[in-house]
This record gives structure tokens, sequence and C-alpha cells, in this order.
């Protein structure tokens, strides 16, 4: 079994780097680190960074996980192809780029890009952003697969994640004591969902919503309450299509033993305890 | 001194009593106590009543408070009595209506209607809401005054209420551990400007916040959080124009000696701390576009 340490980053290609640029400095309020003219590096806590914009088309991103130790990272890999995934070896540039020692690129069974880095830099100055949007650092991805069933196997089976909740197909991962770092969306086509960073209390959360509405930011979803994690998010529409959610509280589930993955209808109050609406086929 | 106790219930007049208590009822959450001859009562704790609506100007609005015991509430007609107030000791049968045993009436410098009941009726069995709202009671009104300096003097020298925070010349008044039972914001109209009910969690003022709102109900200022009293609140309209406010995780003030007022900047920061305008013509000092 593969060992995730944790959710380490987000790649996403933009045609537009300078608007991306400016969605997450001021609207999103992370701190930028590095910008050259193929990519601009995020920080959101004490790593270097969780999130990149670079140069490219939108269709082209990827979700990083790092596997701790070298031993670990190899082991991986030989699972991996054992089971006839097809892995690819980031050549030393490409691990450059992500600041990383080792990465290895594979899709998970809806064709989503998933990265298995080895040893990413971590940061020792303090995360000052842009904005004092309370965020706390990356806190999950959601994807969006024909074929969840699939994807929660290669998750559970060859991986350490575990089933939290489901919502109709809808599956909530956990890979560490958090409700959920992963969740896959039942869709016709695969692709990234959303991106959620954790904030500090509700209050920035509520704040967070106000400011997004003053600034005209399209909100999809929110702000509610989800009755599976108890997470209270905030999701808003990203520069190319994707979005992004502000979440903070929710459930830990630190006894592994005891958790039983919960049945929810899809439906809208499943999505929301509050009762807010979504027009989003995922969210309703 | 008059020692009020606790703020007890409202009553106001309405011309259409039916739609006033579906309101109440249904949007509200309240329990009906009693509904009929030109009344109705709701409950929103184990209290008898916290509300009562009843056929008539819909401008005509009372505030009741609960005061210790007979000689106190005879004490207090004296004290207004001899300050100028007119007082006037309530008949029997306007008593039975209020269901408390003796309550006397007068109107504060500003001219609201202003009650001091004495034993108000519980009830033994519990509040029931007629929907899931997360009522845990009436707990507060903010009242219109012409001169907000005057009222302050009036309601902290001639009671007992103290001043918990300003926000601009607006006084927020405790008269128990509750950081503000009593709301006095400057107005060219006597009567209730908001009366607040109390609800379990923020997650029951966000519910609300989606409930009313799909259903047509105006909401005129939040979901937001109060700086002063460090409540989330929500703001909406009822009938008549009469604002209604849930809120949840209200301060309470248990160090008498060890709390000071503060002052807050009578704008929407001052009222809000989440960024929520409010859209209330006594919390703005522009005019509120409709």
């Amino acid at each position: 079994m593969i060992a995730i340490d944790q959710l380490r980053y987000v790649r996403l290609g933009t045609r537009k780097l300078d608007s991306a640029v400016e969605f997450a400095e001021r609207i999103l309020g992370l701190q930028l680190v590095e910008r050259s003219d193929e990519a601009a590096y995020f920080r959101s806590d004490f790593r270097d960074h969780t999130l990149v914009f670079f140069a490219g088309e939108a269709a082209d991103w990827s979700v990083g996980f790092e596997i701790h130790g070298h031993d670990a990272f190899s082991a991986a890999l030989d699972e991996l192809s054992q089971h006839r995934i097809e892995v690819t070896r980031g050549t030393e540039a490409e691990c450059a780029a992500r600041k990383v020692r080792s990465f290895a690129a594979f899709r998970d069974p809806g064709g989503n890009a998933i990265e298995l880095v080895l040893r990413p830099l971590h940061s020792g100055w303090r995360y000052f952003p842009a904005r004092d949007a309370g965020i706390k650092g990356l806190a999950g991805v959601a994807l969006r697969a024909s074929n969840v069933s699939a994807c929660e196997e290669l998750w559970t089976k060859l991986f350490n994640a575990r089933v939290s909740d489901w919502v109709g197909d809808a599956s909530y991962l956990r890979l560490d004591q958090v409700h959920h770092r992963l969740a896959y969306h039942p869709s016709s086509a695969s692709g990234l969902l959303a991106i959620e960073f954790g904030v500090e209390d509700v209050d920035l959360l509520m704040q967070n919503s106000y400011f997004l509405q003053s600034s005209q930011v399209k909100i999809v979803h929110g702000p509610g309450r989800r009755p599976t994690s108890n997470q209270i998010f905030l999701t808003f529409a990203g520069p190319d299509g994707q979005l992004f959610s502000f979440v903070t509280e929710g459930d830990v589930i630190a006894d592994d033993a005891h958790h039983r993955p919960r049945q929810f209808p899809k439906e809208r109050s499943s999505f929301c305890a509050w009762g807010s609406e979504s027009q989003l086929s995922e969210f309703c | 001194m008059i020692n009020l106790q606790n703020v007890s219930y409202v009553r106001l007049g309405t011309c259409d009593l039916d739609e006033a208590t579906r309101f109440a009822t249904d949007y509200l959450g309240l329990e009906i106590s009693e509904h009929g001859r030109g009344i109705s009562r709701f409950r929103s704790d184990v209290r008898e009543h916290t509300l009562c609506y009843f056929e008539g100007d819909p401008a005509d609005h009372t505030v009741a408070f609960e005061v210790g015991d007979a000689s106190e509430l005879e004490a207090a007609a004296a004290e207004l009595d001899r300050l100028g107030h007119s007082v006037r000791l309530g008949t029997a049968d306007e008593a039975a209506a209020r269901h408390v045993r003796r309550f006397v009436a007068f109107r504060d410098p500003s001219g609201n209607a202003i009650e001091l009941v004495w034993r108000p009726e519980r009830l033994g069995n519990r509040y029931r809401g007629c929907r899931d709202a997360g009522v845990t009671g009436f707990s507060h009104v903010g009242l219109c005054s012409s001169d907000v300096v005057r009222d302050e003097k009036f309601w902290t020298k001639v009671c007992n209420a103290r001043v918990s925070d300003r926000i601009g010349d607006s006084a927020l008044l405790r008269i128990d551990e509750v950081h503000h039972s009593i709301a006095l914001f400057a107005s060219d109209r006597a009567g209730i400007q908001h009366i607040n009910h109390q609800v379990e969690s923020g997650d029951d003022v966000m519910r609300s916040h989606h409930f009313l709102r799909e259903r047509g109900v105006r909401m005129v200022f939040g979901p937001g959080r109060h700086p002063s009293s460090s409540a989330r609140f929500l703001y909406f309209e009822g009938p008549d124009g009469m604002v209604f406010e849930y809120s949840s995780g209200v301060k309470s003030i248990a160090d008498e000696l060890l709390y000071r007022q503060r002052q807050f900047p009578s704008e929407p920061r001052g009222f809000c701390y989440w960024g929520a305008k409010p859209g209330i013509g006594e919390f703005r000092d522009d005019p509120v576009k409709e």
C-alpha cells in the first residue's frame, strides 16, 4: 500500500498568466513567492508553494501528493507499474519546476493527472499573504470523473485513502485525520472541479464572502455547511473555469476503526445544511 | 431607581391580523399561545407569550419590562409620576389580556409606550416553534429615539440600565448579564425599531437566511456579526415594515466592575465585521435606497 504523506500542490495551466496571478493575489489573497514569464508560485502556509499557475492550456493541470522517504517513493512506483498503471518519471527540469527532488506522474482511472513527489521544498519563513484572507493552507481538491468507483478503488486499494462519506456516487476520501482531502464527483468528463483552501474561522470565511461579493467574483455555492464533513464552505469561480473554495471548521476523524462511511442522498440538502443553492450539477 | 428584571413582551398593532399571524408562525417560527378575538399571542420560550399582535394601528407599539415585586411597581409608578410621565395603572381586564398580575403603562421621553409588569405568566410545558428555526427566546428591542442622549439618561438614571457599548450615539443597554436588552437608535418616529429573537447557533442564523429569502422575505441586513455584542445576526422585514432580528452568540457581561463600554463608529464596520451593509434607516447616516 502506498502511503500518501500529504496533499502538496495544484498546478494549473493558463493562457492568461497575468490575470491568473492577479486573481491569486487579489482575490484568493495568497503570497506570491516566485514569478517568471512561464510560471507563478503561491504560498498558502508553511510550504514553499501549494499553487502554481504556468503558461499553458487550462486543460493541463495536475495535483501533487507527497510520498515520504526514498524507499517508499520507489516502492510506490513499482506498485503502480505492477498494477499496469503507466508511470512517467519527471525530468530534472520538471523536478526543478516543481521544487522537488523526484516526481512521477500517472493518471487516475478517470484520466486526471496525479503527481507523486519526493522531498518538496519547505519554507522557513512565516507565511505573509497579499491580503488578510486568513488562509491556513491548501486543504483539499475536488475532481470530476466518469468512473468514480474505479478512482475510489485506486485510492483505497493501492493508496492509503479511506472513504469518509458518499453523497450519491460522489466519494469523499481522507488521507489523514481531516474528513477529506480528495473528493470525486461523478461527471461525464474528467477534470478539476475545485481547489480548496482552509481559512481560520467562520468570521474569516464570511468576511471573504462579502469581500468576494464586493469584488464581483462569481460565487457558485455557499456560504454553507457540508452535512458530510461539517465544513463551512464558500465556492467561487476561478480564472479559467475551475473553482476555488474557502473552507473552515470540519470534522476530524481520529479513530479510523470506528468511522463508518455514511451514504447521503444525491440532493441539494446533502451538499449544504444551511440551504444554499448551486447551479452546478455536482452540488444539486 | 426602577429595577427592570428583563424584557417581557412586545405588543404590535396590525391591520391584517391573519397575515401577521402567518408571518409569526410560518416565517418567524413562533408558537401560537392564543389566536382569535382580535389578538394573537406567541411564545418564543417558557413564557406564556413574548409577542402579541392586536387589531389596531400598525404604528401602535408597546414593550414591557418585568419588575421584581408589587412594591417596586408602586414605587416605579410614583417615581415616573414625579418626573412628569403620565402613568396609568392597567385595569384588571387589561392585565388579564396580558397574562400578568398587574402592570403600569407610561411613555418614555421619546413617546415610546412602555409597560412595567408584575408576575407575567410562564408555562409548564416547553416551547415548541412552528418551524425548526432554533428560536431560544425573545431577547431585546431596538427603540426609536428623538434624542438618544436624553433617552440614554432616562434608561440609565431613572431605570437600572447600563451602557454596554455605543455605535455612534446609539446606546446598547443592558439590564442583566446579556450585552443588551434595549438599544436606542435616533429616528424621526416613535416606536419599536427592531425585535430580536435569539436562535441556538450560527447555523440557525444561516439556515433562516436561506429559508426566508427563498420565500420572498425582504432581507435588510446580514447575515453578519456585530463587533459590539459578538452576535451573529440576520435582520429581515416583517408585517407593517417591522424589522425582526435573529441572532446567536450574544456576549455576556458577567463582571460589572471590569467591563468598560466601548465606542464603535456609526458606519457599516461599526455594525458588522463580516462586511455586510445595513439596509435599515436607523443604522445608516444616509437615506436607504429602496
